[in-house]
Parts: C-alpha cells; sequence; structure tokens
C-alpha cells in the first residue's frame, strides 16, 4: 500500500461511516417521540429536567444509567417510591438514612415543594420512556439481608395455588411490594417487614389504636394494601402529616384476583 | 528545540502539571468519600467533588495538547508561530475559563451535565479560546506553506474537538435526546478526535525517538486513524444502549464497539516495530518510556477493558456499575494522560536548556512506574468493586446501598492504589519543575529561521 492509498482509505472509511451515523441519526429522531413518551413532557416535567440539571444530581446518581456511581440508579424510582415518600425523603434526606447504618447520605438539596413535585414529575417520565426493558430485574435501593427473590416476574409462580400465585404478585416489577417491604423479621426498609404479617394484624386491630374499620386480619391486609391511608403504622419512614407514604393506587395496577391472590400469601407470613 | 517560539509549550505544560496535581486531590477525596461516613459533606459533596475531578481533566489535557500542538507544529511547518502574544492570551483565557468553573461548582454554579457541566458563558469561552488557537496554528502552517502528514492528524484532530464541542451549547427538553448529543462531544472526542490527536503525536515521538522513516511512520498513521473512525463513529452506539432509543443502536454498538480495539492494537504494534525495527537508541530514555507505555496503556484500558462491557448481553447487566470507572480511569490515563505527559518529557529537556540525557532521572523512572502500578491498582479495584457490584446488586437482587457496604474492601484498596498513582504523579511535577525554564537565547531564533537540521 501507498501512502495515497491508505490517506484513501481514512478519507472514505471516514466519510462512509459518517454517512450512515447521520442517516441512523435522522431515523431515531422519527421514532423519539414515540420512544420516550414526548406527548407526556409537560411543563412540570421539563422544569423538573432542569432542577435535575441545577442540583448536578448526575454527579452521584445514575439515570437510565448513566451518571455516577455514588448513589442509586433512579430509572425506575417513582415505580418503587411513592410521590409522599419521594416528595418527604427530598424535604429530607437525613429522616431516611443514617451514617452509622447506611454510611452514605444524600445531602439536603434544598428544594422548595414546587421544585420537589417538578423533580418527581421528571423522573415519572423517565420511568416510562422504551428502553428496551433495561434494567432485566429491577434495581433496588435497599433490600435488606435477602433480595434474591425480588423483581420475578409473575409468571415465576411454582403452580397455581393462590399463595404461589400471590407470592409472585409480590415479587413482580409493577407494583414493586418488594421494593420497599422486606420479608424477612425486623428488617424495615421503607414501609415495615412483611415478617409476621398475619399474626400481627390481629395484634393491631386489638391494640385499641386501630382507625380502620377491617374486622379480621384478612380484611386488615387487604385494607392496608387499597387504602393505605385508613390505619397508619406508627414510623418515621412509613408516614408524614397522616398520609401514608404507600401509594394508593394498588387498585390500578393489580387485577382483583391479584389482590386475592396477594393477601393470601401475606397471611401466610406468620 | 530549533524555534525560539516553540518556548510557548512550557507555561502550557506547567499549568496543565498543576491542574493535574489538583486533580489529584480531588480524585483522593473521592475515594475516601466511597468509604464514608463523609464528615464534608455539607460544603464538598460528592456531585460538587466529581465534576471538579473530571472537569480539571479535561481542562489540563486539553491544555497539554494545545502546548504539544505549540511545540510540534513549528518543528514540523519549520516556521515559528504566527503569533507568540496570542498563545500566551489563549492560555491565560483557558487557566482562568478553568478555575472560574472549579470555584463555580462550589457554588453551585453548573450546568449538571456529566462532563459538560461547564455553564453556558463558560462554554461560549470554551469555544473562544478553541477559535484562538486554531487561528494561530492556522496562520502558522498557512505562512509556512509547508505541513507534514503529522502535523496534519494533530491540527485536525484539534479542530474537529473543537467543531464536536459546539452540540454541547444546544439543550433539549427531552432528556434522552440532550444525552443522544451529548455523547456526540463526549464520545466522538475521546473515542474519536481525542484518539487521532493521541496517533498524531504518538507519530510524531516515534518519528523523533525512533528515527523511524517518516514516509513509513505516516502512511501507517491514516490506516490507524481511518481505523479509530471506521470503528469508534458507529462505536457510539454503546453510550445509546438502554436509553430510550431505537433498539438497532444495540447490535450495532456491539459489533463496532467490538472493532474499536483494532485500532488501538494497531497503535501498540505500530509503536513497537517502529521501535524494533530502529531501536531504542534515543538518550531520552524516559521518554521512549512514556511513549510506548501509552501505547500498550491504551491497548490495554481503552481497547481490552472497554470490551469487557460493550458487548449488549454483558452491558445489559454491567450498565452503570463501577465497570465504567474501571474503564473510564484506565483508558484515559493510558491514551491521554500518558501521551501528554511523553510529549513534555521528551520537550523537557530542549525547554530547559539541557541534553537529550539529562531527562532520565530516577525520580522520573519513579514517577512512570509508580503511575502505571498505581493505575493498574485502580484499574483492578473499580473492577473487583464492578463484578462484585454486578452479581449482588443486579443478579442477586440485593439493594444499592447494602451491595456498596459490602465491596468496602474494594475501596480501600482504591484508596490506597489511588496514593500511589498521586505519589507517582507528585514525583512527576517535582521532576518536570526541578530545572528551571530556560528561554531560548537571540541566538536560537536566529538558528530558528535557518533550515533545521533533519534529526
Amino acid at each position: 500500500m501507498t501512502k495515497r492509498q491508505t490517506r484513501l482509505f481514512f478519507i472514505v472509511g471516514t466519510a462512509l461511516f459518517a454517512l450512515i451515523f447521520i442517516a441512523m441519526t435522522v431515523d431515531s429522531h422519527r421514532q423519539f417521540p414515540e420512544l420516550t413518551n414526548a406527548h407526556l413532557i409537560t411543563e412540570d416535567v421539563t422544569e423538573g429536567k432542569h432542577v435535575w440539571h441545577r442540583k448536578n444530581c448526575i454527579n452521584c446518581h445514575t439515570l437510565l444509567g448513566e451518571g455516577a456511581y455514588f448513589a442509586p440508579d433512579l430509572t425506575k424510582i417513582t415505580q418503587h417510591r411513592g410521590e409522599a415518600y419521594l416528595t418527604a425523603f427530598l424535604q429530607d434526606p437525613s429522616q431516611f438514612y443514617s451514617d452509622e447504618v447506611h454510611r452514605r447520605l444524600m445531602p439536603d438539596p434544598e428544594l422548595d415543594d414546587t421544585e420537589i413535585a417538578q423533580v418527581i414529575a421528571f423522573l415519572d417520565w423517565v420511568s416510562k420512556i422504551d428502553n428496551q426493558g433495561w434494567p432485566p430485574r429491577p434495581i433496588l435501593v435497599t433490600s435488606g439481608p435477602i433480595g434474591g427473590m425480588a423483581g420475578r416476574s409473575a409468571t415465576d409462580a411454582v403452580s397455581n395455588e393462590p399463595v404461589a400465585l400471590g407470592q409472585a404478585v409480590f415479587n413482580q416489577p409493577v407494583p414493586g411490594c418488594f421494593a420497599c417491604h422486606s420479608t424477612a423479621p425486623g428488617t424495615a426498609m421503607v414501609g415495615p417487614s412483611m415478617a409476621g404479617i398475619g399474626g400481627r394484624a390481629e395484634e393491631i386491630m386489638a391494640s385499641g389504636d386501630y382507625t380502620g374499620s377491617a374486622t379480621d386480619a384478612e380484611s386488615y391486609i387487604r385494607e392496608s394494601i387499597l387504602e393505605p391511608n385508613a390505619y397508619l403504622v406508627p414510623g418515621q419512614t412509613f408516614s408524614a402529616g397522616g398520609v401514608s407514604f404507600m401509594p394508593a393506587n394498588t387498585e390500578d395496577l393489580l387485577t382483583p384476583e391479584e389482590i386475592d391472590h396477594l393477601v393470601a400469601y401475606l397471611m401466610t407470613l406468620r | 528545540m530549533r524555534f525560539r517560539s516553540q518556548f510557548v509549550a512550557y507555561p502550557y505544560f506547567a499549568v496543565a502539571l498543576i491542574l493535574f496535581g489538583l486533580q489529584m486531590v480531588f480524585g483522593l477525596l473521592l475515594a475516601v468519600k466511597y468509604l464514608g461516613p463523609d464528615p464534608i459533606m455539607s460544603w464538598m459533596p460528592f456531585n460538587t467533588a466529581k465534576a471538579i475531578h473530571t472537569n480539571l481533566l479535561i481542562v489540563w489535557v486539553l491544555a497539554g495538547f494545545m502546548g504539544a500542538a505549540y511545540y510540534v507544529v513549528p518543528e514540523e511547518s519549520r516556521t515559528e508561530i504566527y503569533s507568540v502574544k496570542l498563545a500566551y492570551i489563549q492560555l491565560i483565557a483557558w487557566t482562568l475559563m478553568g478555575l472560574t468553573a472549579v470555584i463555580g461548582y462550589m457554588f453551585e454554579w453548573t450546568a449538571g451535565n456529566k462532563f459538560l457541566e461547564q455553564p453556558f458563558p463558560l462554554k461560549i469561552v470554551i469555544v473562544i479560546v478553541m477559535l484562538m488557537f486554531l487561528y494561530n496554528i492556522g496562520m502558522t502552517i498557512y505562512k509556512a506553506k509547508r505541513w507534514t502528514t503529522t502535523e496534519a492528524v494533530l491540527v485536525a484532530g484539534l479542530a474537529l474537538a473543537a467543531i464536536l464541542y459546539l452540540p454541547a451549547l444546544i439543550t433539549y427538553n427531552n432528556y434522552t435526546v440532550s444525552i443522544y448529543y451529548r455523547w456526540w462531544t463526549i464520545h466522538l472526542w475521546v473515542e474519536g478526535v481525542w484518539e487521532m490527536i493521541q496517533a498524531g503525536l504518538l507519530a510524531y515521538l516515534l518519528i523523533r525517538l525512533s528515527g523511524a522513516d517518516r514516509e513509513m511512520m505516516e502512511k501507517w498513521l491514516y490506516v490507524i486513524v481511518g481505523l479509530v473512525f471506521i470503528a469508534g463513529i458507529l462505536g457510539t452506539a454503546h453510550h445509546y444502549y438502554w436509553i430510550g432509543v431505537p433498539a438497532y443502536w444495540l447490535p450495532v454498538g456491539g459489533i463496532f464497539s467490538a472493532l474499536e480495539p483494532l485500532a488501538l492494537f494497531g497503535m501498540a504494534m505500530y509503536a513497537y516495530f517502529a521501535m524494533r525495527r530502529s531501536g531504542f537508541g534515543h538518550p531520552n530514555q524516559l521518554a521512549l518510556h512514556w511513549t510506548i507505555g501509552s501505547a500498550i496503556f491504551t491497548a490495554f484500558g481503552a481497547g481490552l477493558l472497554g470490551l469487557a462491557h460493550t458487548w449488549p448481553a454483558v452491558n445489559k447487566w454491567t450498565h452503570g456499575t463501577l465497570i465504567t470507572p474501571m474503564h473510564g480511569h484506565s483508558a484515559f490515563f493510558g491514551a491521554y494522560v500518558m501521551i501528554v505527559l511523553a510529549v513534555m518529557t521528551y520537550a523537557k529537556p530542549h525547554l530547559t536548556g539541557k541534553k537529550d540525557e539529562s531527562a532520565e532521572t530516577s525520580l522520573g523512572i519513579w514517577a512512570f512506574w509508580l503511575q502505571v502500578g498505581g493505575m493498574f491498582g485502580m484499574t483492578l479495584a473499580f473492577g473487583t468493586a464492578g463484578i462484585t457490584q454486578t452479581y449482588l446488586e443486579r443478579i442477586m437482587g440485593l439493594g444499592y446501598i447494602e451491595t456498596q457496604f459490602k465491596i468496602q474492601p474494594h475501596f480501600l484498596m482504591l484508596l490506597a492504589t489511588g496514593f500511589i498513582f498521586t505519589a507517582g504523579v507528585a514525583a512527576f511535577i517535582i521532576d518536570f519543575f526541578r530545572d528551571p525554564p530556560v528561554p531560548p537565547s537571540g541566538g536560537a531564533h536566529e538558528r530558528g529561521e535557518a533550515e533545521p537540521v533533519t534529526p
């Protein structure tokens, strides 16, 4: 090969692949609106994106897996934590994690309530982007000691028994019960541990503090799933201002049968 | 040094090295924060320190590139630089921009976009400085009416680096679209035009250090740079995994990322054959260390370790874990830090009025091995942390916080090897500043007017 030929190789090669790249870019632009649900980019989402940038969140967290690796990935955070929880967390993160236990804290982002709502709207929009199903299984912020079962799909149920189906519902990515509730005794992640809930439900109702309208353990668990505010279990990270951090939209995410299975499963945890 | 104006490279190198030292301070701080707890979180949180760490790198490496260009271009075009004054003004503006950015980050003045945190007014300053630089270099070559392939590749790389910064000036409401174009700057810099700059500098150094035949070296330079772009342009696709772009970017990313190491291994072979043909006879052995080291470490850090996680089926699990900084640190060090230090080491005797032999000090050799060893250890620390994180967090489903706690021993290793690396950086800086700069006298200037002797 002569120098002239290698120069030609460089110029033609570069030009050719640059052209292919530009053609793919044009086609990607054609598909962006659908893949990213561009019609859902409201003013709040845009403002929330500005908050995200202004507070330099990307240099600790990852979003869509990009960023720094010092804090949890937030791609699907709004599917794992309800708005009430995220609002309370962003108002004062020090209430939720401690230096002694977790070693890594988030500084107070110093956001007002409007900014908090905006950044949550932004993160919620991100969580709905069609990104080829990544992550392949949920990335949890915190898991308690055993997280091995979390995030399997409902089809992973070992049998058609209601309890087995209910366990699969508990572990499936949506609504993602496992992301906040451990099944290990004494492990409160965000919500209370589900260990022993079948027995504990009766104790709670017998305690005299109980404010809901359930009559037995089973109806108590059902009520807690569908109306989280009917009775608030005391705990710093469970609720604030009389509102539970548990999202109240579970009824929209699951069929009545799935809720029956879930209750059946939780009743077995004694 | 054959031309008086080449001396302007010295202040560029000096500024670059001071900022390199400062970058290490923040790097160590970040490693300590990984271990936790963090008592200074309220005034120097991780995100601020990290933005400063990465931005100092970009500012000093680019200062090093520009200094290197001011050193190389007069020799290649056999002329004085068009305007030495402009080169100084440019350096002052660049340094002030860098320092303003760093101080700004401490007060939350940031664009909050990874690597492109520079607030908009500073981005404009960057563009202006780049234009000043390109004008100065362009006029130098234009007036000389003589250019070599080596310098053309170097200068074209720098010009394209400036052009590719322009997408960073535009913002988009759609986060996916803004990430899409952010990579036009970042990826096409570090896996495209910066490699072009590296290849140009490598060719220059190999020609000078080995005395290899220029025609031969420049012929293969085109092949290497061609391979860089053929693989690198579509290799951008590996940054488009899982961010909301069409699915066809996945196979494209897998295939072209797998081709990317070709050019990098090509560079290592290039150095090897140049040396085998012409021998290690050059008296500046330390510059040889850095030059060959850069070619080899690039093949390892950028090539091999990049390939370790660009295949989509692998990346699906490792995306967003500490595997990324494993590759990032070793790639940046091998490709860009080492090549800039190579040019500095090569030029140093000429800038301090000494003989080539003087460059090989024992402190200089220590600087080389401490940096190479330290960076290798840091790469292992990030890698082992990343593998464990992928397994526990992504595959076993353990929470992020629990996982980070379990990989603390790797962070200890990161801190320890980080100290070794920093010791190497300190040794390099001390070694560089030990001999005072000696600006060329009038005689050298006259000698510069004359036709230089080929080495």
